[in-house]
């Protein structure tokens, strides 16, 4: 089974590389966007399988809440973990998404990474029933 | 004797700017599988402030058309004028523009990733013969 992929979806260089960096030494294959539009066209191209997307609230326009409910439209297998500096931001991140609570940042790289392994392991498990 | 641990040559870092995401990330994902650290931006201005943070970076593939205030050709510029080791590859869908040249190499677009890889292998390695990178 190929590596599970993540989409980042983070506006800012600075903030974004170090993320995707380390998630690919822990084995990842990460992709990187600075917009949801441009982590749209990523998902709409379908020639890679992006198990998560973790996209910043405020990502632009459309916004990272847009993102998601269109994430859970039209890829329902595909989940998404909101990320936002603002606490009501993050309460409503959180009921969007599938699996709450949302990240609030700035990142802590090694909650992100747990994030993303419990997210996996559930859809491992619900796969598998 | 003790054997000593042998120290992991770190691989070049290659600074991609493009702003169209899926060329962006075919092209980052080759030069990862070649073995590259690979930095993704999708504006010339963010490649700079990347720079002016003190990241490291060996070599930068731009294309010349970019959103914002910098476009790949003033980046080129920019980095010609402060960062002068650090050699700076130029890409357009347009014909080459005249100065090109004194910036740096220049790949029509579309472009073939392989040779475009192969060219950006041999100018790391004029960079630094014989030095991991």
């Amino acid at each position: 089974m190929s590596d599970p992929c993540i989409l980042i979806v983070e506006q800012d260089l600075l903030v974004r590389t170090p993320l995707a960096e380390y998630l690919r030494e822990c084995g990842y294959l990460v992709l990187e966007a600075s917009s949801a539009g441009d982590a749209r066209a990523l998902l709409e191209d379908g020639s890679r399988r992006i198990d998560i997307v973790l996209a910043e609230v405020k990502s632009g326009e459309p916004s990272g809440f847009a993102l998601a409910s269109w994430v859970r439209t039209h890829l329902p297998n595909t989940q998404i973990v909101l990320a936002g500096t603002i606490a009501t931001a993050t309460e409503k991140a959180g009921d969007i998404c599938q699996e709450g609570p949302a990240l609030s940042k700035p990142y802590d790289h090694r909650l992100v990474l747990d994030h993303i392994q419990r997210l996996l392991a559930a859809r491992d498990r619900n796969d598998r029933t | 004797m003790v054997p000593q641990p042998q120290l992991r040559p770190r691989a070049a870092r290659i600074l991609v700017v493009e702003d169209e995401a899926l060329i962006r990330v075919l092209i980052a994902e080759e030069l990862r599988l070649e073995g590259f650290s690979v930095i993704e931006a999708d504006r010339a201005d963010d490649a700079l402030t990347y720079i002016k943070a003190g990241e490291q970076v060996d070599l930068v593939f731009s294309d010349i058309r970019t959103p914002g205030s910098l476009n790949g050709l003033q980046l080129a510029e920019a980095f010609r004028e402060k960062y002068p080791d650090i050699p700076v590859i130029l890409t357009s869908g347009n014909a080459l523009p005249r100065h090109v040249g004194i910036l740096g190499a220049f790949v029509s677009k579309p472009y073939d990733v392989t040779q475009t890889i192969a060219l950006m292998s041999s100018i790391l390695a004029q960079k630094s013969p014989g030095e991991p990178l």
